[in-house]
């Protein structure tokens, strides 16, 4: 089954036999990161978009897999081509509203559980759409400020403020960590 | 540090991909996709080859190309077979083989050939 014959190799090993043409390697891949990729996609915001950028950004992925050189992960790497994938397409149809404003316009924070917290996804839509893809850029797709900011062709200066305001909101919101809430759990006990 | 610990923890929540019920569903519609790309490609080829073949043989044709081609072939042969001589003078059917310019066409055919599966091969590789 040719399945299980490429469900034991390595991320690496599978791109170098789809360097060699071979497709099933490479939908191995896919297999194993596709739900990675769309989520990050989901994360920036791409919504109903995410599945239709992922299958273009596996495609253009593909199309270059002999740039993989494994090292870096796979994952990483497919993710970053997607979330510039990404970026274009919201540049081509104009909707990156402008990032450059300071105060950026958030949804109203989500409602969460007991305590108000909420997990990433959720927290991810209280942030302004520059707030929200500056974090995932950097903190999910590996961007550096200085890559996120020539994608979304903006002054390094607002990526920083973005990102240090979309932490901030983040940190309100986001649930505790499993260790912080082992730890909550004890003090109450 | 807490800041630190914190943006740790972000990149861990991000890597944390969650489980989705149609990821097979979506690996299966990429490799159509790629499937159904290649096919393209072939065809397109393929195509381009074809029609490229058929004008160039067209226009070999109507400039006289094989009279003139008979002719060098003919000068070839002589020069070949001359060769073949000094190497083995008494191999007749070597000099059989060549006068006729054939073994001269023949090879000529069989790389204008070989360099179309190059061609193409290279094609498909880009």
């Amino acid at each position: 089954m040719p399945g299980a014959r490429y469900s034991s190799l390595h991320d690496v090993e599978l791109a170098a036999h789809a360097v060699a043409g071979d497709r099933r390697a490479f939908g191995e891949l896919v297999r194993r990161h596709g739900a990675g990729v769309r989520a990050l996609l989901r994360r920036m915001g791409a919504g109903a978009e995410a599945d239709d950028v992922a299958q273009d950004a596996f495609l253009a992925a593909f199309e270059r897999i002999a740039e993989f050189r494994g090292e870096g992960t796979f994952a990483g790497w497919v993710k970053r081509i997607a979330a510039r994938q990404y970026l274009r397409r919201l540049q081509r149809q104009r909707r990156l509203k402008a990032l450059a404003v300071e105060a950026d316009e958030a949804d109203p924070p989500p409602a969460g559980d007991a305590d108000g917290r909420i997990d990433l996804d959720e927290s991810l839509k209280g942030l302004g759409q520059g707030e929200r893809l500056c974090v995932s850029l950097c903190f999910g797709a590996g961007f550096s400020h200085a890559e996120a900011a020539e994608a979304l062709n903006l002054p390094l200066g607002t990526v920083k403020s973005h990102v240090k305001r979309g932490l901030e909101k983040l940190r309100a919101r986001l649930a505790p960590s499993d260790g912080a809430a082992a730890q909550g759990n004890d003090a109450h006990g | 540090m807490a800041e630190l610990d914190f943006e740790r923890r972000l990149e861990r929540l991000f890597a944390e991909a969650p489980a989705m019920a149609d990821e097979d569903a979506f690996a299966r519609r990429v490799e159509r996709r790629l499937e159904r790309g290649w096919t393209a490609r072939r065809l397109v080829i393929g195509a381009a080859g074809g029609v490229g073949g058929v004008i160039g043989a067209s226009q070999l044709f109507m400039s006289g190309f094989a009279e003139r081609m008979e002719v060098a072939s003919q000068g070839s042969a002589k020069v070949l077979t001359a060769g073949l001589r000094e190497v083995a003078p008494h191999a007749d059917w070597l000099t059989v083989l060549t006068s006729g310019g054939a073994v001269v066409w023949t090879a000529s055919v069989l790389a204008v050939v070989a360099l179309g599966f190059a061609v193409a091969r290279a094609l498909e590789e880009i």
